[in-house]
């Protein structure tokens, strides 16, 4: 029986698949981050890392690039270009932990809300209000002070405040859903609530989770480097940390343009490919956008 | 005289990703003012695409060929403001289901008032004026035009939808399936509505619907239309009562009468029924009300009693039609049966005892009792196989043995053969009568007492009506399976059930054996419901069109 069913969904995934290819920005963007995520894993091996430490680096202080130092160095003679290839790693765990915990927190609160319905989604859906009021940034601040200064902490601060849209999302879709007459089916054929919401609710919601993922991928990056910006962040060297140390360093007064533009720049391309996949697979994923192009 | 509206040798194909699809092939008809035309067929004969050819209102993806010519015009070659001007002042459309084809958040009145605007320049005074008269016309109260689509009822809106189509004072009206959504009180008035229309103002009318016996009592002369060809037409007493065409006679056998001996314990079905066996009167009672009673709250907090007092049994062997209107509380009484709905007060019991209220015991009965909802294209999640919707209820109840047999047994027994075959389609690419075997199939797969049946066939074509009742008697006969079936259709009751309870209100105003009830009314309301019948031979005096 298994057979028949591993079939069908590979045609389907093959199918997602050439729709999906059709997207040539969505297309960059999976490349992109696919390479991304290879050299960030293997890193260590290629990265000398004793460039990478203030005490055992070579260079000068702020030379602009050169046959060695093809992005010049910073204020303590490391190289930039090797600083931001090994900032992807953090700013890579970042986004990838904090989606998970928003993901997760948020998909749990969207289906239990939305599934149970009564004086338990009144509860959810004000608890979801306020966190979505909440000025995120402001939020994370506090509890960066209050929390031991840590990339653990980071995630959480951004994870905390990323989640309330993805429930709101779920429970808008799981609503919908629930609504069909086949969820009655099971009810009527003896199905309790962990039956509908595994065997209906979550493969028809899953779908749009993991288009909306790839978004929130892209926001807690930003909210990382800009919490890191601020001074707000552990030890590790992240995009957000060198600009902020960029900027205390003077760099931008003595003119280290190529101090202040790579990470700049791999933010952005970064970031940019993760909105290009995701809505690249919304598009694709969403059956409500499907109809209007 | 020219003819209102004549169709020369139509043929439409439309352009789809599978390649071209002809919808209607080489269709001639004629119509003369003050005659009305009943075109009927059933989904996808291509009877809707011929009304929208008329007022060019087919999609860019069809070709239409042959020649459309409306009062000696022909449509085809119409300039698109002389096509504009015609559309609404010369022929208007009441179209299918009234619910969707009214813009929600505007007032009526104005939605009536839209077409005038567009095609003559009456002042807001004489706009007015116009629209009380054509809601007097449609027996609505002038003051009607200032709700909002939401606050009128279904039959209230399709007469709307009629004032509409009248604004313009057209010379011919081509009206969808006009009423296909209202239950059958609603529908004779609409029915007449129409009727007297045409009779007092001359206009041709063109009336499309799957359901004959509506054709019957309405029109002078039928047309039968199957994949997209008429296969007979003519005078509308002699199609009905003499059909020459096969499909003719099976759309004709869906609709039985209601006393016709015939059709007792015969829904038109091509398989044999097996013989009835040694029934034995006394069954024991296997699902029963006592005292039932269900309030709901309303937007205004008052208290809405869906189910007032009812007591109901339906026994071993037996199938008790529910009938009622729309609104009735058919519905949320079978709901509170199958325990989906929890009552006010009163009971439900099973076999005797309580049906238990707690998670556990409420599993254990539904094994027992099992629902058949009304549209299988939702009652199916659409990305389950046939297999996976099958076994859905054995894997929930965690059913021993090997569950492809039983999967296959259950198929099987709903009449998909050979089951093999249909193991792993999705739902669909399924018909919507194999649909339905397969909600059928999936509560079989239970092996249940009960089966509870919402409107099993309201959303299926004539054909396979006949079909999924002849498979209901048949279970119940070589079973012994227990149905509880809710329809507003009198005849499905007259086709297979032994007794029928008349629900009113949110109670049951007569309930007995089913000649008993249908033939000898004693409650005036079931006497409503069997007048409002409308019937292919009983009264031909009602209209004369």
């Amino acid at each position: 029986m298994s057979a028949p069913v591993w079939q069908r969904r590979r045609a389907a995934a093959v199918d997602v698949w050439r729709q999906f290819r059709a997207n040539r920005g969505a297309l960059f963007g999976t490349a992109f981050i696919a390479l991304l995520v290879l050299f960030s894993l293997l890193a260590p091996l290629l990265i000398d890392q004793r460039g990478l430490e203030v005490v055992t680096a070579t260079g000068g202080s702020l030379e602009p690039p050169s046959g060695e130092y093809w992005l010049g160095t910073d204020e303590s003679g490391r190289s930039v270009m090797l600083l931001t290839l090994w900032g992807a790693r953090v700013s890579l765990l970042v986004g990838f932990a904090a989606t998970l915990l928003s993901v997760v927190v948020g998909t749990l609160v969207g289906v239990v809300s939305a599934h149970f319905g009564g004086w338990i989604s009144a509860v959810l859906m004000r608890i979801t209000d306020f966190f979505l009021v909440l000025p995120a940034l402001v939020l994370a601040a506090v509890l960066m002070a209050v929390l031991p200064t840590s990339m653990w902490t980071v995630i959480m601060a951004i994870g905390v405040t990323s989640w309330p849209t993805t429930a709101r999302l779920v429970r808008a879709q799981t609503l919908s859903v629930e609504s069909r007459p086949y969820i009655e089916r099971s009810k009527a054929l003896g199905g309790g609530h962990a039956h509908v919401i595994g065997k209906h609710v979550l493969p028809s919601v899953l779908p749009l989770v993991f288009a909306n993922t790839t978004l929130v991928v892209g926001g807690s990056i930003i909210a990382e480097s800009t919490l890191a910006f601020l001074g707000m962040s552990g030890p590790e060297i992240s995009w957000g940390s060198m600009l902020d140390r960029a900027n205390q360093s003077g760099a931008v007064t003595a003119g280290a343009w190529w101090y202040l533009l790579p990470p700049g720049i791999a933010i952005v391309l970064v970031v940019l490919s993760f909105t290009l996949v995701g809505r690249g697979l919304e598009t694709v994923l969403n059956p409500r956008l499907k109809g209007e192009r | 005289m020219t003819p209102l509206l004549e169709l020369q040798d139509l043929g439409v194909t439309y352009r789809t990703a599978d390649g071209d699809l002809e919808a209607v092939r080489g269709v001639d008809l004629t119509l003369q003012p003050g005659e009305t035309l009943g075109v009927a067929g059933e989904s996808g004969s291509g009877k809707s695409t011929v009304a929208a050819s008329v007022l060019r209102l087919l999609p860019k993806s069809a070709t239409v060929t042959g020649t459309v010519l409306l009062d000696g015009q022909d449509v085809g070659a119409m300039r698109w403001g002389t096509l504009r001007a015609a559309r609404w002042s010369e022929a208007s459309v009441v179209f299918q289901g009234a619910m969707h084809a009214l813009n929600p958040v505007r007032r009526v009145g104005k939605q009536i008032a839209e077409p005038i605007r567009l095609h003559t320049d009456a002042g807001e005074s004489e706009i007015d004026a116009r629209v009380r008269e054509l809601l007097g016309q449609v027996d609505l109260p002038a003051a009607k035009a200032r709700a909002y689509p939401h606050e009128l009822s279904g039959g209230q809106k399709q007469r709307v939808m009629i004032a509409m189509a009248l604004a313009c004072d057209p010379r011919l009206v081509i009206a969808d399936e006009p009423t296909t959504a209202l239950d059958v009180i609603v529908q004779a008035q609409v029915l007449d509505l129409l009727g007297t229309l045409v009779e007092q103002r001359g206009i041709g009318l063109v009336f499309i619907t799957h359901d004959l016996s509506v054709l019957a009592s309405t029109c002078s002369r039928i047309a039968v239309m199957y994949q997209g060809r008429i296969v007979e037409s003519g005078d509308a007493k002699e199609v009905i009562t003499a059909p020459r065409h096969e499909h003719t006679a099976a759309l004709a056998a869906a609709f039985p009468e209601v006393g016709d001996p015939g059709s007792r314990y015969a829904p038109a079905t091509a398989e044999p029924l097996p013989e009835e066996g040694e029934r034995d009167p006394q069954q024991p009672v296997l699902l029963s009300a006592r005292d039932l009673r269900v309030h709901f709250r309303d937007r205004t907090g008052a208290t809405v009693a869906a189910v007032n007092g009812v007591d109901l049994d339906v026994r071993r062997d037996e199938i008790v039609a529910l009938v009622g209107q729309s609104g009735s509380g058919k519905t949320t009484l079978a709901r509170t049966l199958l325990g989906l709905q929890r009552p006010t007060s009163g009971a439900v019991y099973y076999d005797g005892g309580p049906v238990p209220v707690s998670t556990s015991g409420l599993r254990d009965y539904r094994r027992r009792v099992q629902l058949v909802l009304q549209d299988p294209s939702s009652a199916l999640n659409p990305r389950h196989t046939v297999y996976e919707s099958v076994a859905e209820g054995p894997r929930i109840h965690r059913l021993g043995g090997d569950e492809r047999d039983r999967v296959v047994r259950a198929l099987e027994a709903a009449e998909l053969r050979p089951a093999e075959q249909y193991l792993t389609r999705l739902p669909h690419e399924l018909s919507g009568g194999q649909r339905q075997r397969v909600v059928i199939a999936g509560a079989l797969a239970l092996d249940p007492n009960v089966l509870v049946a919402d409107e099993p066939v309201a959303s299926l074509d004539a054909s396979v009506r006949g079909e999924i009742l002849g498979l209901l008697l048949r279970l119940r006969r070589q079973l012994g399976l227990a149905g509880l079936v809710i329809t507003h259709d009198l005849g499905l009751a007259w086709n297979v059930a032994d007794r029928v309870a008349v629900m009113y209100r949110g109670e049951l105003v007569e309930v007995g054996a089913v000649e008993q009830v249908l033939l000898e009314p004693r409650h005036d309301y079931t006497g409503a419901l069997l007048a409002a019948l409308p019937s292919a031979g009983r009264d031909d005096a009602r209209h004369e069109c």
